[in-house]
């Protein structure tokens, strides 16, 4: 078990490493060395003014350490198909997980020791945390993770389940407290350590391995971790978790007689396949965003017929959804005709889009005739957008 | 055979339908699966597609729906050839698969809608229409789920609701009984008989001949990719030269005989 946990963390390592290559691409790399090195600006900036030991400087410097807490769950990589071909492996299974358990502690770690670091002299010198202290604090937040991922395995058996929330909001609360006086740091690190070597060292009863809950937590993992890889890179393992959103049908057409077959199915996906649906809203509320922060009309409009044409562009793979689906390809639904279809939903999303935004406008901007005609031109960019540029495209792309 | 009333009833109903495989060759890329396959399946006739894994038979029924290219043959629906006309062709054709395959998107009813909406219903007649086969199939009250709520068995009812509720003159159903309760078995099964009645085509292929043989009563045997034989049951039994002692099931040891010595 132990080499096939091995084999999986292998394979695991390189795929993760693939994406994460696509994430921090350098255009991504260059944003974070700017961003990084403003906050740091800051940072220094802000410590040359602040007053020294406030009495809330230590509690902040103790939530803040025991974040990383929060960061990563248990890695098992168990897959569905194990339901069936390791059922038997029960008693191994604490074999596989302890590889899995190291693996888990990884991106914590990192967390941990960069928050540490940027922590340090505000926790030293503001804060007036001693050192040696400091360094305790951190091994402890480093056991209490361990603990985390201890109860993690735990929960994986037939056994009363422990709650992860109450785990971590004790652990959130012992370390916002605990550096108030700076001893008891000292005993909360002793008795993490005592606590993880009992359980290190105590044989284990083996109980029954709950095979259907690991599956179900592992398969939210993965999709927790390739939604983050999704946001900057098209992920091939991500399976879309449609949502009935009711709410939502008030925007379908209440009568079949006006609607075709493709226009029916791409209506729906764009409202219930999250992939699609938080496109839209995301770009929408990114629209929004931008022009609060620029506060001028001529800088909102120009930005915002940007996000209309981003958001365009990238639904236009909603052609070929239904392509792999073989009941389309059997019924008689004209997929010819797909492209125009797709191109009559997504000038009406456009319009949703131009009437959110300009709402929005009036909530956010100075309310003037030039931010009515800027409402005007932005409807006149969706309208050229949807009914001039998207068939051109559509045409093109031969879809 | 059709009575004299039944056979114009149908005429006058459907025209002159027919299910023609005509020389049929075709495969994966290039490889040719069946080979100079010929069928026809007339209007009140339900032909069993049997044969062992790999025979050939989902190869051939992928062919009929236009999902694979024929290397060579025709085939064609009451004279509407699929690879000239694929849309009118499509209209005829309804099918049940093996594996239930739903739009995630859309709920039941939302199913039955896009059904109305491909084969051109009429709405009223099919809204009435489905009402039934969903009392039948005990799903009327799962009208606004997503397909993700629903068991393997609840999912294949609704290939076989969508499937009828088109209403067309062929329709191809695989392995139709595999995740379905005793319940849904005989409610298909007579909706099998009820469609052949009105003379609908059937093609079925299926293992389970004991449930298959209530509604269907002419096989075609699929053997390495030809149709070696197509008759009744009895006149199978006699072309394999089965002894009346014998199981039916010995056809497919045959069946592994020839493969084997292929």
């Amino acid at each position: 078990m132990r080499k096939l946990a091995k084999k999986r963390l292998k394979k695991n390592f390189q795929q993760s490493l693939k994406y994460l290559v696509l994430v921090f691409n350098d255009f991504f790399v260059l944003a974070l060395i700017f961003l990084f090195g403003a906050l740091m600006f800051w940072y220094a900036q802000s410590m040359k003014v602040m007053p020294e030991n406030l009495w809330f400087y230590r509690p902040i410097v103790g939530a803040l350490l025991s974040l990383p807490i929060f960061v990563g769950k248990l890695v098992t990589l168990i897959q569905p198909a194990d339901l069936q071909f390791l059922l038997p492996e029960d008693e191994n299974m604490l074999i596989y997980l302890a590889p899995m358990l190291k693996y888990s502690l990884l991106v914590p770690v990192i967390c941990l020791l960069f928050l540490a670091g940027i922590l340090f002299p505000f926790a030293t010198i503001k804060a007036l945390v001693p050192s040696l202290t400091y360094v305790i604090a951190v091994l402890a937040v480093l056991a209490a993770k361990i603990l985390q991922l201890k109860v993690m395995e735990y929960n994986l058996f037939f056994t009363r389940k422990v709650s992860l929330i109450t785990v971590n909001l004790l652990f959130l609360a012992i370390f916002t407290f605990a550096l108030i006086w700076p001893q008891t740091i000292y005993i909360i690190a002793i008795l993490l350590i005592i606590i993880l070597l009992f359980l290190l060292l105590k044989p284990q009863n083996v109980t029954l391995f709950d095979w259907r809950y690991a599956v179900k937590q592992e398969q939210n993992r993965k999709s927790q971790i390739y939604n983050v890889f999704s946001m900057f890179t098209d992920v091939k393992e991500k399976v879309p978790k449609i949502k009935r959103r009711k709410y939502l049908d008030f925007l379908l057409p209440k009568s079949l007689a006006k609607e075709n077959p493709n226009g029916f199915l791409y209506r729906r996906s764009l409202l219930r396949n999250p992939e699609n649906l938080n496109l839209l809203v995301r770009m929408t509320a990114f629209a929004v965003l931008i022009s609060w922060l620029v506060q001028n009309w001529l800088w909102a409009l120009g930005l915002s017929c940007l996000v209309v044409f981003l958001t365009v562009y990238q639904l236009l793979p909603m052609a070929s959804e239904f392509d792999d689906n073989i009941m389309y390809r059997i019924y008689p639904i004209e997929s010819a005709k797909r492209g125009q279809d797709l191109v009559m939903v997504l000038a009406l999303a456009l319009i949703m889009q131009w009437l959110i935004i300009s709402l929005f406008w009036l909530l956010i901007l100075p309310i003037n005739l030039q931010l009515f005609e800027a409402s005007g031109l932005l409807l006149i960019f969706s309208l050229l957008v949807g009914r001039l540029y998207l068939p051109i495209k559509i045409k093109q792309r031969k879809i | 055979m059709l009575s004299y009333k039944k056979s114009k009833f149908i005429k006058r109903k459907t025209g002159i339908m027919v299910l023609k495989i005509d020389h049929l060759t075709g495969g994966y890329a290039g490889v040719p699966v069946v080979k100079d396959i010929n069928l026809e399946i007339k209007p009140g006739e339900a032909l069993g597609l049997i044969g062992l894994n790999g025979a050939g038979k989902s190869t051939t029924i992928k062919h009929i729906l236009g999902l694979l290219r024929p290397q060579k043959g025709k085939i064609s629906v009451n004279g509407i050839e699929l690879s000239s006309n694929p849309s009118a062709f499509k209209k005829q054709v309804s099918y049940i698969p093996e594996m239930p395959v739903l739009y995630p998107e859309l709920t039941l009813q939302e199913h039955l809608e896009l059904t109305i909406l491909s084969y051109n219903l009429n709405k009223k007649k099919a809204k009435k229409r489905a009402k039934e086969l969903l009392q039948q199939f005990r799903l009327d009250d799962k009208l606004d789920w997503l397909p993700i709520h629903f068991s393997k068995g609840m999912k294949q009812k609704v290939m076989i609701v969508t499937a009828f509720l088109a209403d067309t003159q062929l329709l191809v159903i695989d392995e139709p009984f595999t995740g379905l309760d005793p319940l849904a078995v005989a409610n298909l099964i007579a909706l099998i008989k009820q469609a052949v009645d009105n003379g609908k085509m059937i093609l079925m292929s299926t293992h389970i001949l004991a449930d298959a043989e209530q509604a269907i009563s002419n096989y075609a045997v699929l053997n390495n990719g030809t149709i070696e034989v197509v008759g009744s049951l009895q006149q199978l039994r006699e072309h394999y030269g089965l002894k009346a002692a014998d199981s039916f099931d010995k056809i497919y040891r045959i069946l592994n005989q020839e493969q084997q010595h292929a």
